[in-house]
């Protein structure tokens, strides 16, 4: 089911985040505190944008199946590294023969030459029925980009396909409406293949220079019989964030807090979108309904 | 009658409670004193003991993102603070600290759980005070939130966003999906049985007002399947204070105070709902059978869930009125 981490602002300790903090990024790989049913164990990417790197507006990015805790080049690049804005993500999946773990299926996504990424912290069950519905909503140059097997790529390229310039830089706002609409798509060809079932997809998107993260479910509540991720999916997915510094020097945002002592994070609420944005002297974030 | 024991006879939580089980209570209860200023608990530690102030006073703050925090209630002589934590024993929701000399008592969270284990009459008496206290303390919070949408008069003449729900009767869900659900793993069969037949199975639509605020409640239900979310509309504004998933249950407010309804139930989700009429709730909720007890933990969960829920909110609103205080400049 994954975990996913969004951070926008002042130069972060990239070591602190993903592993030093007594609840970090790669210790919920094997020790998620928030989904206690399951492990986040196929592999690691991230995207960090470093503003005294060449051509700063592009973001460095890695990606590994290897376990983070056990990955001396992440530890080793960690350390060296200090952006200003940040996505990074953990990828869990089903012990079931037809998932693929390999790099192509790791978060975040970025297609050549697009400034957005994106990473995604939950699945669409049925996705296999509804999946080649979708192309009628993807521009065919972005289809064609598809190199994995994950839904969260689909939903990456609708994203994109949402957007005026798909190779543009989107302001928070552009990229919260089009994760609603793209939200909407998939719940509108979701209806017409008879797929009720809870369905989570807390997105986080940035282009280095803002950053957007939604909370939501489709029909949540709702499960097939004998399900294996019953109890994962149970509670609504979390996603949590925190500022630091009464002005609001930049913004955390989390699958769940990064820190055991969770005074100072608040629970983004439920059918959500918190959007960050570059101001001078800091971050704005608003959290706005999700009208999905 | 040790002073210990008369003092609790003055406590309005233990009202009615016969003076042989105070005295056996007085008895389980620790004195702690401190000093103005001191903290006797921090947001996030682990809950592990009740409290009853004996004199002086003491407030609770809630942290803020950007190491603010803002107060959310004081508690003085003869209440109780820090009660779910005999219910739920989860982390502290906020920190309380003495804001003059103050003495307290402390039940533990442990020998509570003895006397539940004993089905000891005061057990059961108590959690129903700790549904009154907090029943009570949603309300103001509820009535803080709704004041935060420029609330003058109350609820009452706000349209409804939704129409109203038309429940279509269904059969009960698989025991085998029942048994899964976190609230009820743990609880015996037979009793959840008794639960589970208390009411009757029911679906309704997503986007349908279960309940409106400020009317009277006529029954209270338990999410099964779905979701339902709790709101407060002013004014054409709204705060969603709660949602009630698999296993929730709401809409009991009313039928343990009598007052009206202090939230807006809508669904957000189809949803399939037990659902418990007054005439039922009654003996359910005042019973001493297995499902009785059952019961009267699903609401209590969902009396303490939905407290916290609503404090989420108010910090949110709380952290925006700091940053609307001091924000940096657009570039």
């Amino acid at each position: 089911m994954c975990r996913v981490l969004g951070y926008l602002g002042e130069p972060l300790s990239l070591t602190q985040v993903l592993f030093d903090s007594d609840s970090s990024l790669v210790r919920q790989t094997y020790n998620p505190r928030m989904m206690p049913t399951f492990l986040n164990l196929a592999g690691f990417g991230m995207a960090a944008w470093e503003p005294h790197s060449i051509e700063p507006e592009d973001p460095l990015t890695y990606r590994s199946t290897t376990l983070p805790a056990f990955d001396r080049n992440l530890r080793s690049l960690a350390r060296k590294l200090a952006p200003t804005c940040l996505v990074a993500h953990v990828r869990g999946v089903t012990n079931d023969e037809d998932v693929l773990v390999g790099e192509t299926n790791l978060h975040p996504f970025r297609f050549a030459g697009s400034r957005v990424v994106l990473a995604h912290n939950g699945h669409l069950r049925d996705f296999g029925r509804m999946r080649y519905d979708l192309l009628e909503y993807i521009g065919p140059e972005l289809a064609r980009r598809i190199e994995g097997t994950t839904d969260s790529e689909w939903i990456y390229a609708l994203v994109l396909s949402r957007l005026t310039d798909p190779y543009g830089t989107p302001e928070a706002d552009e990229l919260a409406d089009a994760a609603a609409s793209t939200l909407r798509i998939l719940r509108d060809v979701r209806a017409r293949h008879g797929i009720d079932t809870s369905s989570p997809a807390n997105l986080c998107l940035t282009t280095g220079r803002d950053l957007v993260a939604t909370r939501f479910s489709f029909d949540y509540g709702w499960y097939p019989d004998e399900d294996a991720l019953l109890e994962t999916d149970l509670p609504y997915v979390s996603l949590w964030y925190t500022v630091a510094g009464d002005t609001r020097r930049s913004v955390l945002i989390a699958s769940e807090p990064l820190t055991l002592d969770t005074t100072g994070w608040l629970e983004v609420p439920e059918y959500s979108v918190v959007t960050a944005r570059t101001v001078a002297g800091g971050v704005d974030v608003q959290t706005l309904d999700l009208d999905v | 009658m040790s002073d210990t024991a008369s003092f609790l006879g003055s406590v309005p939580l233990l009202a009615g409670i016969a003076d042989g089980d105070l005295a056996e209570l007085a008895a389980l209860l620790r004195p702690r004193v401190l000093g103005a200023g001191d903290v006797i608990w921090r947001e996030g530690e682990r809950a592990d003991a009740m409290h009853i102030v004996v004199d002086g006073n003491v407030a609770v703050s809630l942290s803020l993102p950007g190491d603010s925090e803002t107060q959310v209630a004081t508690v003085g002589p003869g209440e109780v603070l820090g009660e779910i934590a005999l219910l739920d024993g989860g982390r502290r929701s906020g920190t309380a600290r003495a804001t003059e000399p103050t003495r307290v008592l402390l039940l533990g969270r442990s020998d509570f759980a003895a006397l539940v284990s004993r089905r000891h009459p005061t057990a059961f008496a108590l959690k129903r005070r700790f549904a009154d206290v907090a029943c009570q303390r949603l309300r103001t919070q509820l009535a803080r939130l709704a004041a935060s949408l420029g609330d003058g008069d109350g609820a009452g003449g706000e349209p409804l966003e939704h129409p109203r729900a038309e429940l279509e009767p269904s059969g009960a869900p698989d025991s085998r999906y029942v048994r899964r659900l976190a609230d009820f793993r743990a609880v015996e069969p037979l009793a959840l049985w008794g639960f589970l037949t208390a009411g009757r199975y029911m679906r309704c639509a997503a986007g349908r007002t279960l309940i409106a605020e400020g009317e009277p409640a006529t029954a209270c239900y338990v999410t099964m399947n779905g979701a339902v979310e709790r709101v407060i509309v002013r004014r054409g504004r709204r705060i969603r204070v709660g949602l009630a998933g698999p296993g929730r249950a709401f809409g009991h407010e009313s039928l343990i105070d009598g007052a009206p309804s202090p939230v807006t139930e809508t669904t957000r989700e189809r949803a399939l709902l037990l659902v418990v009429p007054r005439d039922a709730f009654e003996p359910l909720y005042h019973g001493e059978t297995a499902g009785s007890h059952v019961f009267l933990d699903v609401i209590l969960r969902d009396l303490m869930a939905s407290l916290r829920q609503a404090l989420r909110p108010q910090a949110h609103l709380a952290s925006r009125r700091a940053w609307a205080a001091d924000p940096p400049a657009p570039t």
